[in-house]
Formats: structure tokens, C-alpha cells, sequence
């Protein structure tokens, strides 16, 4: 296991440009390009590990909705193959 | 006769209330007040105190509302009913002040019947913990608005709610089988079909019970409900599709419904608008290329040989119909998503691109599949014009999901983004208008101005006679026969009209 850093969860991987507006630092996480964030509302600073927790959570919630409606999700991709 | 026309109540009142609820089931505190005011509608924040009720209730029984709404009459309060406060349109909030009448400790399992399959339950309890309770016995109450996991029962049927997959299960108003309801008089009584509190079919005497759901509260409050109840699924499937253009999206929608499986319980369309917006901000679909304009995506439910059997036929008529999967994450993920809409936090952007807070305002309106794109390109254009005039709406595109197995019609919203703490009395005065414009085209191209919201809301309101005709002078007739002293959620509806005599 990697020890906890303050400084390291400070630093957040550089910005990979997505689209017009949209970069990503950490994959699959992405965040509002930070020049439309100068005006009316300013980008907070997370430290890395909670940004990951909350994309985190978002899965586990989306997980346990899908068991909540149903015992088995089938998948498309499978179908597909078929 | 003198008609509740305005708010305020005496200390008399508020004495006979505190005596048979208990002080801690009568508030007056401001906070407790300013909380119960508005919903996720849009509202106009610059006025909040114009809808400040003048005390909150929180009864613990049916009898204890029946005596509320006695008391009501007898001084001549409004009474507003109030469940999760969830609600698109304004049911829940006061426009006379009054009493909020909230619901929420009606919230006990009373009856779970497993060799019926229903249970009886208090107007306060939420479908998602009901469902935690029912999973257990392999039972589920397949009743799936947009705000699943916080809204109430009652709330459900006082607004005659639209459930995601009423294709498949029907909506509240089917999946209700009756329900205890107090008059606006304080009298007690309990809808369904027929007597029986579990009958799903009876031909004797009037059929009462949809009279009394989708009132918005105005015919008086539920309390107690009686639900149908299925087995849990044992599988869902939940394939979103893309297309090169919303035509072809609009012509494959109608042939996936079409295939007619017994499992499918709705689908959903996205428009160019809908897919740009999310491309701006939604982490599924900011990878997208180019050519992903627009969307469909269809929910099975059901047993698992039967989700797979349909599922391949699905997935066949939608490729023959110009659409391509877009794989398993992002349609597992996108309608997992689609239970619990109210949880995201949102953004708009200013004309410059710039990010600001905004909160999401859906209007809806029932189309039928035919006038889809008409409605469509006509809401758009009403949009655009807010948003040429001022930076505090934005246009975040239109979903169009089926209400019926058939495909005969579609909820068919347009979600529009407001900067609410910029909202002022000219920039409310352009939404009503726009409201207003939105209804029009619904009840031009012969549909209807609400499937699931309700349409008392300022602005689209007006157009309510227009839509219904006859049937809204009925509404008028009921209103003054069932509530005499007009206390039960005055000002809704335009049924002022219905007590002019008395106001004269």
C-alpha cells in the first residue's frame, strides 16, 4: 500500500483535454474545463482521494439500484454475441 | 357563505389544533415554514414569503386529518397537503398561505397481504423503503418516478403520478387499488373500484377513484392506500442505442415499441438537444463521437428466459433501424441512473459558455408519437427565445418516454436549466409566458399539457379550459359541490371561478 501523502493528494494528475469543455485527470473522471469556472462559480479543490471516493460511491449507488429493481442484469453485449 | 380566500390564522385555531396533535405536531417556526413552501417546480424565489404557509401540521392518523381539515372549515383556513413535496408542478405549495398539511409521519407498513399480493401502507411512506421491506418476500411495487428514491405515496396519488415503467406495470392510478381519503368537508371515506379494498375490477356505482388522484389536492387528502403488488424481476435489461440523427432515432423508437414483448416496460428518445447538452457535462457521454446525435434506450423486465428472448429481438429491430449499441456500462449505468433523477447536482453555462448554478425545471406535456417532432422543433424555438432575452435559462434538451405499451403517446418533456437566484419579477414574467407557449403547442397538436407533472401552475394553467372544455366546467361543479368553503388548496386550477358568487 502507498502512504498517505497530504502533499501527494494535493497534486492532482495533469488535465487531459476530453472536448471543448471537458478535461480528465483521473480516468473515467471527468471535470468542467477550469476556464468556464472564472465568473460566477470557482472550481473547488478536492485531494485526490476524495474525488476518487465519490466517483466510487456514484458506482456503488448505481450498483445497488440495479439489485434493488432486479436479481440479474442481462447484458446486451452477451445478446449480441449470441 | 364565506369562502378561505386568504391565510392567517387566529390563536383560537391554532389552540384547537395544538390540543388534539400535541404542540410538537404544530410548527410555526419560520425555518419549518420557509421549508415547506416550494418544490422542485419552478418557483419564483425572489417572492418566497407570497407562499409561506402560516403553521405546518404533521398528523399521525387519519383521524387526526379528517379533525384538521374540520377545524379548517370551521375558521376558514386553506389547507395544503403535503408528501414528499416532490412535485413538478405546484400542488404543494400554498398560493393562500393557511395550514401545511404535511403527511410524512403517515409513514407505517399497516398490512402486507402475501396471499393477495397487495399491502396496505400510510400516504407517507416512501416506494424505495417500501420495496427495501417488500424484496424480502420476493415482492416489489413497480411504482418509478423520477424522484423514486423521496417521494410519497400520497404525493403519488394526489398528483395521479407517471411511473418510468408504466409500460410494463401501468402507473400509479393502476397500480393503486384504493385508498382512504378525507373530503374537504372532514369527512371519511375510501376509494377504489368497487367497495372491496382489493379489487382491481368492479362495475358498481360511479367509478370514483381517478376522480380523486391528480386533484392536486384540491378534492381533500389521501391517507391510507391499498397497493397491487408483482414479483420482483428476475432480470433487466436496459440497451441504449445511438443514431445518426433524431429522424431515424424517431422512426426506430416506434418500431422497438412495436415489437410488442410482454417484458418491455418503456422506452425512452433523446433529441440532438439532449445528447449536445450531455456531452457537455455527462461523464458517459463526453467520449462520444461525433456522429452520436441521438439516442433511444428501451427497459425489459421480467423472467430471464423471457428478458432474453425479447431482448434479442430488440436489439435485432433496432440495428435494422440505423441504431448502434452502445454497450453495456454506459446502458447498465445511464438507467440505473434514471430511479433517482433528483440527486444530481447541476450546472448551466451563461451565453459566454461560463459555468453557473441552475436548478432543473422539467416541463412535460403528453404527445402522441406522430406530433413528436413538430412539438419538438416548436419547444425549442420558445426556449431559445427565453435565452436570446436573458442568461437565466438554458436549454438542456427533451426526452420523449412512452406512457403506453402500444406507443400511442409520450411524456414528452423539455428540461430547461434555471439560474433561480438571478430570477426577478421580468424574468418571471418571461417563464410564465414561455409556460404558457409550451402548454399551447401540447394542446395545439392534440395532446395534453401534463402526463405526470399536473398543470396548475401559473401560466399553463390558463390554457387548462381550452384543453378539457366541458370537462373543466365539471371540474368547477365538483370543486364548489365537495368544498363548499373552498379550503382545501385555494387558488389551484383557476377554480377561484367556481366560488365568484361567494367572493362577489
Amino acid at each position: 500500500m502507498k502512504p498517505y501523502r497530504r502533499a501527494d493528494q494535493k497534486t492532482p494528475p495533469p488535465p487531459q483535454q476530453m472536448s471543448d469543455v471537458a478535461i480528465m485527470r483521473f480516468e473515467h473522471i471527468f471535470e468542467v474545463d477550469p476556464k468556464l469556472m472564472q465568473e460566477h462559480v470557482r472550481q473547488h479543490a478536492f485531494p485526490n482521494w476524495d474525488t476518487q471516493r465519490i466517483a466510487a460511491s456514484r458506482h456503488d449507488h448505481l450498483d445497488w439500484m440495479h439489485r434493488h429493481w432486479a436479481t440479474v442484469v442481462v447484458s446486451g453485449e452477451e445478446l449480441l454475441d449470441d | 357563505m364565506t369562502v378561505a380566500t386568504a391565510g392567517g390564522i387566529g390563536d383560537e385555531a391554532l389552540a384547537e389544533l395544538a390540543q388534539f396533535l400535541g404542540p410538537e405536531h404544530l410548527i410555526t417556526s419560520r425555518p419549518a415554514r420557509l421549508h415547506r413552501a416550494r418544490v422542485p417546480a419552478p418557483f419564483p424565489v425572489h417572492r418566497w414569503a407570497d407562499h409561506l404557509p402560516d403553521a405546518v401540521v404533521l398528523p399521525g392518523s387519519t383521524e387526526q386529518v379528517a379533525e384538521i381539515v374540520r377545524i379548517a372549515n370551521r375558521h376558514r383556513i386553506p389547507v395544503v397537503p403535503r408528501s414528499g413535496g416532490t412535485g413538478l408542478t405546484d400542488g404543494a405549495v400554498p398560493l393562500r398561505h393557511g395550514i401545511l398539511l404535511d403527511l410524512k409521519r403517515l409513514d407505517r407498513i399497516h398490512e402486507l397481504d402475501l396471499e393477495n399480493r397487495t399491502c396496505t401502507v400510510g400516504a407517507g411512506v416512501n416506494m424505495l423503503k417500501l420495496n427495501e421491506s417488500l424484496s424480502k418476500h420476493g415482492l416489489i411495487y413497480p411504482d418509478d418516478p423520477a424522484s423514486y428514491p423521496c417521494s410519497l405515496v400520497g404525493g403519488r396519488i394526489g398528483t395521479s403520478g407517471w411511473s418510468l415503467i408504466g409500460s410494463r406495470y401501468g402507473h400509479t392510478r393502476d397500480l393503486v387499488l384504493s385508498f382512504v381519503h378525507v373530503l374537504p368537508t372532514g369527512d371519511v371515506v375510501r376509494f377504489g373500484d368497487g367497495g372491496g379494498p382489493k379489487v382491481s375490477k368492479s362495475s358498481t356505482g360511479y367509478t370514483l377513484k381517478p376522480l380523486f388522484m391528480g386533484h392536486q389536492g384540491t378534492l381533500g387528502v389521501a391517507t391510507e392506500a391499498t397497493l397491487k403488488l408483482y414479483p420482483k424481476p428476475e432480470a433487466e435489461l436496459s440497451p441504449f442505442w445511438a443514431f445518426d440523427d433524431y429522424e431515424t432515432a424517431w422512426r426506430a423508437l416506434r418500431e422497438i415499441v412495436w415489437t410488442d414483448c410482454a417484458t418491455f416496460a418503456g422506452a425512452v428518445l433523446f433529441d440532438e438537444q439532449k445528447v449536445a447538452y450531455l456531452r457537455r457535462d455527462d461523464e458517459a457521454y463526453i467520449p462520444q463521437p461525433e456522429n452520436v446525435r441521438a439516442l433511444v434506450c428501451a427497459v425489459l423486465y421480467g423472467n430471464e428466459d423471457e428478458v432474453r428472448a425479447a431482448g434479442k429481438r430488440l436489439l435485432r429491430t433496432a440495428r435494422a433501424n440505423g441504431a448502434r449499441y452502445l454497450g453495456d456500462e454506459i446502458s447498465q449505468g445511464d438507467w440505473a441512473a434514471r430511479h433517482d433523477r433528483y440527486a444530481t447536482p447541476l450546472h448551466g453555462r451563461t451565453r459566454t459558455g461560463q459555468v453557473v448554478p441552475m436548478s432543473w425545471h422539467c416541463e412535460d406535456a403528453a404527445i402522441n408519437w406522430t406530433e413528436l417532432p413538430a412539438v419538438s422543433r416548436k419547444w425549442h424555438d420558445i426556449v431559445a427565445r427565453l435565452r436570446e432575452r436573458t442568461d437565466v435559462f438554458d436549454d438542456w434538451g427533451m426526452f420523449a418516454y412512452t406512457s403506453a405499451r402500444t406507443g400511442v403517446d409520450y411524456l414528452t418533456e423539455i428540461d430547461v436549466g434555471i439560474w433561480e437566484q438571478e430570477l426577478d419579477d421580468e424574468s418571471w414574467a418571461l417563464w410564465v409566458r414561455a409556460k404558457r407557449d409550451i402548454a399551447a403547442v401540447a394542446v395545439e397538436h392534440g395532446g395534453s399539457i401534463s402526463a405526470c407533472h399536473g398543470a396548475c401552475r401559473e401560466g399553463e394553467v390558463d390554457l387548462v379550459p381550452d384543453e378539457l372544455g366541458g370537462g373543466y366546467d365539471v371540474m368547477k361543479a365538483l370543486k364548489r359541490r365537495l368544498d363548499p368553503n373552498n379550503v382545501m388548496n385555494p387558488g389551484k386550477y383557476g377554480f377561484d371561478g367556481a366560488f365568484e358568487e361567494d367572493l362577489k
